[in-house]
């Protein structure tokens, strides 16, 4: 019986420990991939509920990719670029589903999305292609591919 | 018949050998383990009742755990099939760190048997081994207050509802069982448990299973159990 419950009691200790397995690679943005090196300063923000203004890149020179967040239930994100060379700003709608994902009550909210489409003005971007819809915690391959307006 | 041809038609008829061998000897532990004891007690023993107090314990003192009791037929004091009946339920509410509330409710079974390996079987003191198969199928809520987008600062909602999950796992069993007096038993098991498969609908990872316990840390369980002899 004395070592019916000292194993008892190992098991017991055994079964308490715990651990919080929450994903490493757990940022969900939107991957843009530059077609090409912008030979330019960019810029990217969006407005908030209040009206202000959020800066989601600031000053990016030369960028050749870049990764932004997505808004968590929004159907369509507003995103304003504005380069500094070509002293222009367009407008990007990004339209997309929005999915709530749960990993365990330890690890929070996460949404992951699904892009619908893109439109945009053509200031200074010429064209962006949708690459991947899904969008979620893989940032390995590009979602959109950007192509700028030669500065040349 | 070149050297190289021979040695290597040597290594291979050793290997067989081995390999042949070891089955035989494999085979022959097995069946003696498995064998049933001739002797002049009867193969049916009867049944007995238990009532797990672990998962009950866990369920009154934490926010999941089980109500699991279970049905078990004695075959000569060393085969025990056996049928675990629970209930499950987890109600996570607000988590502290994260706001998550996570809810079910669910049933859920395991089906398996148990061999006693003690060399003396009939003692009523039991040490076992067995094997389990369990199912469940259940629902899952779960849900967050309104929040602000980290970014954007517009008001967010999380809500999962009504998501019908289904999980079959496995378990591997090691357990000891010692009488009490009279028809009454008292024992605990230790479980390694593997998922076999699941669906976890559009939730993502289902965090509380019935039946198996949290996802991310059970893979060892435990029953500490009361049983009756009928």
């Amino acid at each position: 019986m004395k070592h019916l419950v000292t194993a008892v009691l190992l098991l017991l200790l055994t079964a308490a420990c715990s651990s919080i397995e929450c994903p490493v690679k757990n940022t969900v943005a939107c991957y843009y991939q530059v077609n090409d090196t912008l030979k330019d300063t960019l810029t990217i923000f969006s407005h908030r509920k209040n009206g202000s203004d959020t800066i989601l890149l600031n000053q990016s020179q030369n960028p050749t990719s870049f990764k932004l967040p997505l808004s968590y239930q929004n159907g369509v994100d507003t995103l304003l670029f504005t380069t500094k060379r070509l002293a222009v700003t367009d407008t990007v709608w990004l339209y997309k589903n929005d999915m709530p994902h749960f990993e365990s009550v330890d690890c929070g909210v996460a949404y992951f999305h699904e892009i619908k489409d893109v439109k945009y003005t053509r200031k200074g971007i010429d064209s962006i292609i949708i690459q991947k819809t899904f969008i979620d915690y893989d940032l390995t391959n590009p979602h959109l591919r950007i192509y700028f307006k030669s500065r040349d | 018949m070149t050297l190289r041809t021979l040695i290597s038609a040597s290594i291979s008829r050793v290997a067989i050998s081995l390999l042949l061998l070891t089955a035989c000897s494999l085979e022959a532990g097995a069946q003696r383990f498995l064998k049933l004891e001739k002797d002049s007690i009867p193969l049916f023993r009867g049944f007995a009742v238990s009532f797990d107090l672990a998962g009950f314990a866990q369920l009154q003192l934490g926010d999941y755990g089980q109500y699991e009791g279970a049905l078990r037929l004695n075959l000569h004091d060393q085969y025990f099939p056996i049928v675990e009946l629970g209930i499950g339920r987890a109600n996570h509410d607000d988590d502290e760190v994260t706001g998550i509330t996570y809810k079910t409710t669910a049933p859920y079974f395991r089906i398996g048997a148990d061999v006693n390996i003690m060399n003396n079987k009939h003692t009523g003191n039991r040490v076992f081994v067995g094997l389990r198969y369990g199912f469940t199928s259940y629902k899952v809520d779960v849900s967050h207050p309104v929040f602000d987008d980290p970014v954007w600062k517009w008001d967010s909602t999380f809500e999962l509802t009504d998501q019908h999950c289904n999980q079959q796992w496995a378990e591997v069993v090691f357990g000891l069982d010692g009488k009490l007096f009279g028809p009454l038993h008292l024992g605990w098991s230790g479980r390694y448990k593997f998922r076999i498969s699941n669906n976890d609908a559009s939730l993502g990872s289902a965090w509380y299973v019935p039946g198996y316990g949290i996802q991310d840390s059970s893979v060892l369980g435990y029953t500490f159990y009361i049983a009756i002899d009928i």
